[in-house]
């Protein structure tokens, strides 16, 4: 692996969903790469499951790859990376 | 900050969010399509207010509502004539048109080849989800053969356009095609296009699960994703054939065309008023 890649993984990041602005289409959820997100139980105001974050790390981080961000047609998304 | 958080607040700014949530349907394309837009722009550090975003009718003309910079929701198949204008009136605007296949290709048809031939200095975002969304799905110039439509409960007749072969054949200098799936090189499509000039067309192929997928058997956002994902191929070269969509069959995607060199309308037109004042 190149140093970049093992770089890009070591990354980390936490991801904040505007649960008003999901329509949850759950592209983010099917898109990352470490699986940190599913479904949550409730529902936001406008009767749709946002995306929420999986109850499991270390083994499953967020590697601020951002593509939720990318994919996620409501501009709902916002990755931090964490230092 | 890190240039990616940065970026996503750059792009709060340039989303007027006092209209968020909009109106686009669960799992819709466009808002994926605006989204790549508004990164690359902000990437190209260009100034946005010299930036101008055009639309006509539709569920994709709906995006000049949500920016927050000088925009324009004309009437249906108006875009481009109407971004011709501002273009004119005031070169130094960077003019963008971003609009659905319906307003561009039936209505506005017309007015695509004749801007295209004419080479407007204009990017053109062409977001096609091979029906008309806002009015219920009804078939268009994009439909492909065989699709079901309200119009076409047999499945459509009619052969679709070819739009990168289209604007190829009308000399537009920057070509491409790409699907919401393909978020980054969607971006870097747009990012590049933005640095050119003349008459720049990118077809962004884009999911209507609401009234387009649901009759075709990709009845949530994630199938048509999925068919995106599964069937697109890259291939820069392709022939006319191969850049033709086939109901349920391959995309070509791809930069078709990136030519430098061609004087734009705008530039010709300059000429011609400085040599008629000597
Ligand atoms: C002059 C005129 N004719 C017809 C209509 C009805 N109409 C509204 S949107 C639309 C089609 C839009 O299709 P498209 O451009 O593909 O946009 P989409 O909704 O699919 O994003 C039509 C025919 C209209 N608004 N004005
Ligand atoms: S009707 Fe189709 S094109 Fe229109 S917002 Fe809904 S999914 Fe998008
Ligand atoms: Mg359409």
């Amino acid at each position: 692996m190149s140093e970049q890649n093992t770089k890009s993984l070591k990354k980390r990041g936490k991801v904040t969903i505007d649960e008003k602005r999901c329509k949850g289409c759950w592209y983010c959820i099917e898109y990352c790469p470490t699986k940190v997100l599913q479904v949550s139980e409730h529902l936001n105001e406008k009767g749709y499951h946002p995306p929420k974050l999986v109850e499991e790390p270390p083994n499953k981080v967020c590697i601020a790859c951002h593509l939720c961000e990318l994919y996620c047609p409501d501009f709902a998304i916002v990755v931090e990376e964490i230092k | 900050m890190n240039p990616m958080e940065e970026m996503r607040r750059e792009e709060e700014k340039l989303l007027r969010t006092d209209r968020l949530p909009h109106v686009w349907c669960p799992g819709c394309g466009i808002g994926i399509t605006l989204n790549a837009f508004l990164r690359a722009f902000i990437r190209s550090k260009m100034d946005p207010n010299k930036l101008v975003v055009v639309s006509g009718i539709g569920c994709t003309g709906r995006a000049a509502g949500y920016v927050n910079v000088d925009s324009f929701h004309t009437t249906h198949g108006r875009g481009i004539p109407f971004a011709v204008g501002i273009k004119f009136a005031r070169p130094d605007l960077n003019v963008v048109v971003f609009s659905g296949d319906g307003d561009l290709f039936a209505i506005g048809g017309n007015h695509f080849v004749n801007a295209a031939r004419r080479n407007h200095d204009l990017l053109i975002i062409a977001v096609n989800n091979f029906t008309y969304g806002m009015t219920g799905g009804q078939h268009g110039p994009t439909t492909p053969t065989g699709a079901y439509t309200t119009t076409t409960p047999y499945g459509n007749p009619d052969r679709p356009f070819n739009i990168p072969h289209l604007a190829i054949s009308l000399g537009a200098p920057y070509v491409a095609r790409w699907t919401t799936y393909h978020v980054n090189q969607l971006q870097n499509s747009i990012y590049h296009a933005l640095h050119k000039k003349g008459f720049r067309v990118i077809e962004v192929i884009s999911q209507c699960p609401t009234v387009y997928g649901r009759r075709n058997d990709m009845k949530t956002p994630l199938e048509m994703m999925h068919y995106f994902q599964k069937n697109s191929v890259r291939k820069d070269d392709a022939s006319f054939e191969e850049l033709e969509l086939k109901y349920n069959g391959k995309i070509v995607v791809g930069v078709f065309r990136d030519i430098q060199g061609i004087p734009t309308y705008e530039e010709r037109y300059e000429d011609i008023i400085r040599r008629a004042r000597k």
